[in-house]
């Protein structure tokens, strides 16, 4: 599997490359590390030298920069991403807990959106011009510009102080899950749902489907064994980069609902310049974007063949 | 010879508009075991036949007929689950463009194993043993590793050779071949062609040949109508057909497929274009671009009345044409007396 091993090299390469640049940026923020580490802490912009040495001594933020990255790198290749600025706790600690609540929450926002919009999609494309069609269409596109500040707490309101059937915030459970979940599947679920209608318009109208009906094959097996596997690529692709944008984490939804995930320990470690809680967690959400591209040429690869085989003639 | 196919005035409208006949009253018999070349210009009509025939016409498009008969069916009574049925069984389908009619995302086996084990009722295996036996009797080499590519991995003759062994597959009692050599080279054409023709003859299948080609279809048919505007212009044995045409169209096509520069080292064409079968007149639908009915001076009838299918005198009597100046004898007594053919 050449391919797979091929992948995996750019994925290294891309890693080495963004953990760098990422590891530089808060040195090329005007302003002393150390400084900064006292200011989020005790909030002190009088700091006393002393309190500075020690710290630079602490975090060795006086020594040169590359061999201030070289021990950061191979701390992270151990799994050691140092200590935060603020809660002193280990990076790896709050990123592993993050991260695995956003990665919950977006892989169910993202089924759940696939779930409804490839039936959908492909409905309208199969009853394209009927009403059923324009329906589809015009709705789905009111959908895209539909903010999630708003549609949060519309649905709070009507599910959990009117109907009093789901919890209104918290992360404990599959309850607490659905309303951050159709908050966030509304838009890709829009998305998706017009993609597939117009690969699915396009499949229908290729010439393999009607050779597939021409040996006998009825219209449903045909969509199902030659339509829906050529016409669900390009929603792979958007999936893919959803995917990828929703694991950053929504600091809207984060933090209406009160769920401890991605979004909202990056946007408090800006806020309280928890320098190596943002490079990490950066660097883990660029790998994590990388790895899903790859993943998804490996599935591209294996649903599509014109990727995959050799194109030889004769 | 029992008719195995039996089309009675098929005619195809746009819709519910009657005035949009983009096929118009068309009559065709195929015989057991017989090759019938159906000929025209594009956009004659001639796929929309074949289309129509099995009942896969595209939304807009409304077909009747007074009868759709194969193999003693009534196709036009035919339920959608008995369709199925004898689409791939009892009909196989050649088309043109054969890369683009597989499924970029299956493999050749598949494709083949599909009619296998649904007509056959083979089991996994036994589809994919039969299936590799097929390919190998069409033609293809290495059939076992052709079984496992792609359609982008085939040239066009093996992409029309695996066409040619899935419409095996369900064991055809009539194969439809719309133009299945129009996009292949020259020599592969000519494989191809052997190809039909021998599997044909080891099948006893019909075969309805469609082709703008007469070159091609001299090779194959065992008769011949030609089509022009939706319309049989001329019906008849292949050999008689070509050796004397009667319909001056008949005539145009032989010209032209001759490839004989003429004294300016021109080739003929036929002047003037088909128009669309949509803007019909009352008359004949070749009347403005033919010479013949310019020539016996028949230009006012020609425009006023479209003839019948008739014989045309001279040869077979299964020889017909659609044409004033060739059937004199099927002119309306209120019409100038034509003169003599041209």
């Amino acid at each position: 599997m050449t391919f797979l091993v091929k992948r995996l090299m750019v994925l290294a390469v891309t890693l080495f490359v963004v953990s760098f640049v990422v590891f530089l940026i808060p040195y090329l923020t005007p302003g002393d590390p150390a400084r900064k580490i006292l200011r989020a802490r005790v909030g002190d912009l009088d700091a006393d030298p002393e309190a500075l040495a020690g710290l630079r001594e602490t975090y060795g933020l006086d020594r040169p920069l590359l061999v201030q990255y070289g021990d950061w790198l191979g701390g992270a290749l151990r799994g050691d991403l140092g200590l935060s600025y603020t809660s002193r706790t280990p990076v790896v600690d709050m990123l592993g807990g993050a991260l695995t609540v956003t990665a919950v929450l977006a892989i169910s926002t993202l089924l759940l959106a696939l779930l409804v919009a490839v039936p959908l999609g492909s409905l309208a494309a199969v009853r394209r011009g009927t009403p059923v069609d324009t329906a589809i269409t015009t709705v789905t596109q009111a959908f895209v510009a539909v903010p999630e500040y708003w549609l949060a707490p519309v649905l709070v309101l009507v599910f959990s102080l009117q109907l009093g059937v789901l919890p209104s915030a918290g992360w404990e459970g599959p309850a607490s899950m659905v309303l951050p979940c159709l908050t966030l599947a509304l838009r890709p679920m829009s998305y998706f749902t017009q993609v597939t209608r117009a690969s699915m318009i396009d499949v229908l109208g290729s010439p393999h489907i009607t050779a597939a009906r021409a040996r006998g094959l009825g219209f449903g097996a045909t969509m199902l064994r030659h339509g829906v596997r050529n016409a669900l690529l390009p929603v792979l692709t958007l999936f893919s980069l959803w995917l990828a944008g929703l694991l950053g984490g929504s600091v809207v939804v984060e933090v209406i609902f009160s769920i401890p995930g991605m979004g909202r320990l990056l946007y408090e470690s800006v806020v309280n310049n928890d320098v190596p809680a943002i490079q990490a967690g950066i660097v883990s959400l660029v790998g994590l974007a990388v790895l899903i591209t790859t993943l998804t040429d490996v599935v591209h690869a294996w649903v599509n063949p014109t990727v995959r085989a050799p194109h030889v003639s004769g | 010879m029992n008719a195995l196919l039996t089309v009675d005035n098929l005619t195809v409208r746009a819709g519910a508009d009657p005035a949009t006949r983009i096929l118009d009253g068309v009559s065709l018999t195929i015989h057991e075991g017989e090759v019938l070349a159906l000929v025209g210009e594009s956009g004659s009509g001639k796929s929309m036949t074949a289309l129509a025939l099995i009942r896969l016409l595209p939304a807009p498009l409304v077909a009747e007929a007074g009868a759709l008969t194969v193999a003693g069916e009534d196709l036009l009574a035919a339920g959608e689950r008995r369709m199925n049925a004898i689409r791939g069984g009892t009909i196989g389908m050649l088309f043109q463009q054969p890369k683009r009619m597989l499924d970029p995302t299956a493999t050749v086996g598949a494709h083949v194993a599909e009619p296998l084990r649904r007509f056959g009722r083979l089991s996994r295996a036994a589809a994919r043993r039969a299936t590799v036996e097929l390919l190998a009797d069409v033609g293809i080499p290495e059939p076992r590793r052709r079984a496992r590519a792609y359609a982008h991995q085939l040239s066009g003759g093996i992409a029309q050779r695996v066409m040619i062994a899935t419409a095996l597959a369900g064991q055809p009692r009539l194969l439809i071949a719309d133009e299945p050599t129009t996009a292949l080279d020259a020599t592969v054409e000519a494989q191809i062609l052997r190809l039909i023709a021998a599997k044909k003859a080891e099948l006893g299948m019909s075969v309805l040949f469609i082709s703008h080609d007469l070159r091609v279809v001299s090779a194959i048919a065992d008769r011949i109508a030609v089509m022009y505007a939706g319309r049989i212009v001329e019906q008849g044995p292949a050999a008689e057909l070509l050796a004397a045409p009667q319909h001056p169209y008949t005539r145009a096509l032989v010209e032209c497929s001759l490839l004989r520069p003429d004294e300016h080292g021109e080739l003929y064409a036929i002047p003037g274009h088909a128009g669309p079968a949509l803007s019909l007149t009352a008359g004949c639908r070749f009347q403005p671009r033919c010479a013949a009915s310019h020539a016996a001076r028949l230009e006012h009838q020609c425009a006023a009345a479209e003839p019948e299918l008739a014989f045309s005198g001279g040869g077979s009597a299964d020889h017909t044409t659609r044409c004033w100046v060739a059937s004199p004898q099927a002119a309306p007594s209120h019409a100038a007396q034509p003169k003599e053919q041209v």
